[in-house]
């Protein structure tokens, strides 16, 4: 166990020095989403679920992050060290199945952790705002690398080689920039659409992130402020949603993760 | 070809005493099964500690197969293997700290320089409670910042992986711009890095200039001398015979031969050769050797005649068919020209194997 926490955070290590050295991925991990937050922003709205509506878009924004830092990234490692035959060469020196998934998935919050902080300064300088409750932003944030992790893992399987990643994320890319409560609460999409909006697990993530960034109630269309202890009760079936879906990720990534290009 | 055998098994016998007969690897009835085909049917061989044992075949012989069952990679379709008496499969975190694998192909991270490769695989080699006892002869300073890259020091142990495969000199190149033979030596430095008991090496010298494959040789060698059991692939019977205790020939899934080089060697019979000046010669003029009629060959106005002894008596049966031969000779008042005896070779084998099974 110790080991394998050892090999993980070696490994993370590695990936983040590998992030800084491609500029494709650089620019794909850590801009793209803060471009799109000020495309996103920059549409006049009034005021959003009674706040004003670019505070509530930018504090929606780290469901973009995990889009893009976490899952599009993962999907994209996952598959192009598997077709050059790097995961097989690691599964074969010290590191543990278990080490090498979880260095991806340590390399990656720490990704969209470094975003969010960004995204922080962004609506303090902005809005004058400073995040009302921080261990839930952190804890959305692992749950988040967890889910959207695990996916990525299972959507690199049905992936056949780096350029195909492209096409593979985009189901799961525009599930999740249209039907996450980004710009608008999950209230206000037609009544099935709303519940299983609510069901994905981008919506969890993006109503814990508000509410840790605003201490106020987004789980539901309230929007009224919070003590501390309010907001984590408000946020338990959220993190029930979340917990399910580490689940199936792990069902789906050990039923789909390939640790070898199929042959011929 | 010349190669201290003698000396080398020498030594081994003076070393058996205290590895005892253990057997580090294990292969009994292996099946090998990729949906209908079966591409391993039915092998079964043991490497006793501290021995290079080489599967020597062409192309699609079933031994990257093999070797991946050892090495835990997928589970044996039938039979049994045992690695140091554990299961590759079910106890492969015991199993992991104490093996080094060189894969056939493997791929690496192509944007992290060698040093940084080594230094990954010597951090898990020591997270994992296997030091790297390696030591260079310089190390390389860092600490400072070139076109944009962090420049990091490079340690004396990191130094040594690289010198004991020649590639010191590449420390600070990043590993897409290698070649592929030095690919293959930093695998190598990979694989040896952690002091593993048990080694696995897939043709570790294919695609090598012949310099490098020296320097691979060497560092086989001195791992053998260490103690270290190595089970290696390779096409090249040169390298078989020159590293190999013992070997084994696989063709098309099954193992047809195997033994020490010289047991392995002697199972292709001794060649006796000579030419008759004319070509009214037939095979009833000559006599019979050892039990074995000759063949013959007419060309430029002679007769090209071949034995091939295949007697029980591998040390003397050349000697004892030459005294016949000569009697022979000197009743009929012939010369035999250009007589030669030699020894089978690896080679006669070889292609008898291959050949023998349909090439
Ligand atoms: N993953 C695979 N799927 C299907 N066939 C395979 C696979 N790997 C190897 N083979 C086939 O199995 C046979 C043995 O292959 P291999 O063990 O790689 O031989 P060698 O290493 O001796 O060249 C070959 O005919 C090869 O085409
Ligand atoms: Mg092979």
């Amino acid at each position: 166990m110790r080991t394998d926490v050892l090999h993980a955070v070696r490994l993370a290590r590695i990936d983040l020095t590998l992030v800084g050295r491609n500029t494709t991925v650089l620019f794909n991990v850590l801009l793209m989403p803060l471009l799109l937050a000020a495309v996103y922003t920059s549409f006049p709205t009034g005021d959003i679920a009674g706040i004003d509506g670019e505070l509530f878009v930018l504090t929606g924004v780290p469901g973009l992050m995990l889009a893009f830092a976490v899952f599009i990234n993962l999907v994209n490692a996952f598959t192009a060290r598997r077709e050059e035959l790097v995961l097989k060469r690691l599964r074969g020196g010290q590191p543990s199945a278990m080490a090498v998934m979880a260095g991806s998935g340590l390399s990656a919050l720490a990704l969209f952790l470094f975003q969010v902080l960004l995204l922080g300064v962004w609506v303090h300088r902005a809005e004058g705002v400073l995040p009302a409750n921080v261990p839930m932003i952190v804890i959305a944030a692992a749950l988040g690398v967890a889910v959207f992790g695990l996916l990525a893992a299972a959507f690199s399987g049905l992936t056949p080689n780096a350029e195909m990643a492209q096409i593979t994320v985009l189901p799961v890319l525009l599930v999740m920039m249209v039907a996450a409560p980004i710009a608008f609460p999950a209230e206000v999409l037609p009544g099935p659409l709303a519940v299983i909006s609510g069901l994905l697990p981008v919506t969890p993530i993006v109503e814990m992130m508000r509410t840790g960034f605003l201490g106020a109630d987004h789980f539901t269309d309230g929007g009224e402020q919070l003590n501390m202890i309010e907001q984590w009760v408000a946020a338990l079936p959220s993190i029930g949603i979340l917990l399910a879906w580490v689940v199936i990720g792990a069902v789906l990534a050990r039923w789909l993760f390939r640790w070898e290009p199929r042959h011929g | 070809m010349i190669y201290p055998m003698r000396t080398r098994q020498l030594a081994d016998a003076t070393g058996a005493g205290t590895a005892g007969l253990e057997n580090v690897i294990e292969v009994g009835g292996l099946r090998q099964k990729y949906g209908d085909f079966e591409a391993v049917r039915g092998i079964s061989f043991a490497v006793p500690r501290g021995e290079v044992f080489a599967l020597l075949g062409t192309n699609g012989a079933g031994k990257t197969t093999t070797m991946e069952v050892l090495e835990g990679y997928a589970p044996a379709t039938d039979g049994t293997v045992r690695v140091l008496g554990l299961d590759p499969i079910r106890q492969h975190r015991e199993l992991r700290p104490r093996v080094g694998i060189m894969l056939q192909e493997g791929g690496f991270l192509g944007d992290l320089t060698v040093a940084e490769t080594v230094d990954l695989w010597k951090g898990m080699s020591e997270d994992a409670g296997r030091p790297v006892t390696l030591s260079g002869s310089t190390e390389l300073p860092g600490g400072f910042t070139l076109m944009g890259t962090r420049i990091r020091r490079v340690d004396r142990a990191t130094m040594g992986a690289l010198e004991l495969v020649g590639l010191e000199k590449k420390a600070r190149v990043k590993v897409k711009q290698l070649s592929g033979g030095q690919k293959r030596r930093l695998d190598l430095a990979l694989a040896v890095l952690g002091s593993p008991e048990v080694l696995f090496l897939d043709e570790p010298t294919t695609g090598m200039d012949p310099e490098a494959r020296r320097t691979t040789w060497k560092v086989v060698e001195n791992l053998r001398e260490a103690g270290t059991t190595v089970l290696l692939t390779t096409h090249y019977l040169e390298e078989a015979e020159r590293l190999a205790d013992r070997l084994a020939i696989m063709h098309e899934g099954l193992i047809h031969t195997h033994g020490t080089v010289d047991e392995v060697v002697a199972t292709s019979g001794d060649m006796i050769t000579f030419r008759l000046p004319g070509t009214s010669w037939t095979f009833g003029d000559l006599p019979a050797l050892d039990g074995v009629a000759p063949v013959l060959t007419y060309s430029g106005g002679g007769t090209e005649v071949g034995y091939t002894l295949t007697g029980a008596d591998t040390a003397t049966r050349a000697h004892a068919a030459l005294r016949p031969l000569m009697a022979w000779a000197d009743t009929r008042g012939e010369a035999l020209e250009r007589l030669a005896v030699r020894r089978g070779t690896l080679e006669d084998v070889f292609m008898r194997i291959v050949g023998e099974a349909g090439l």
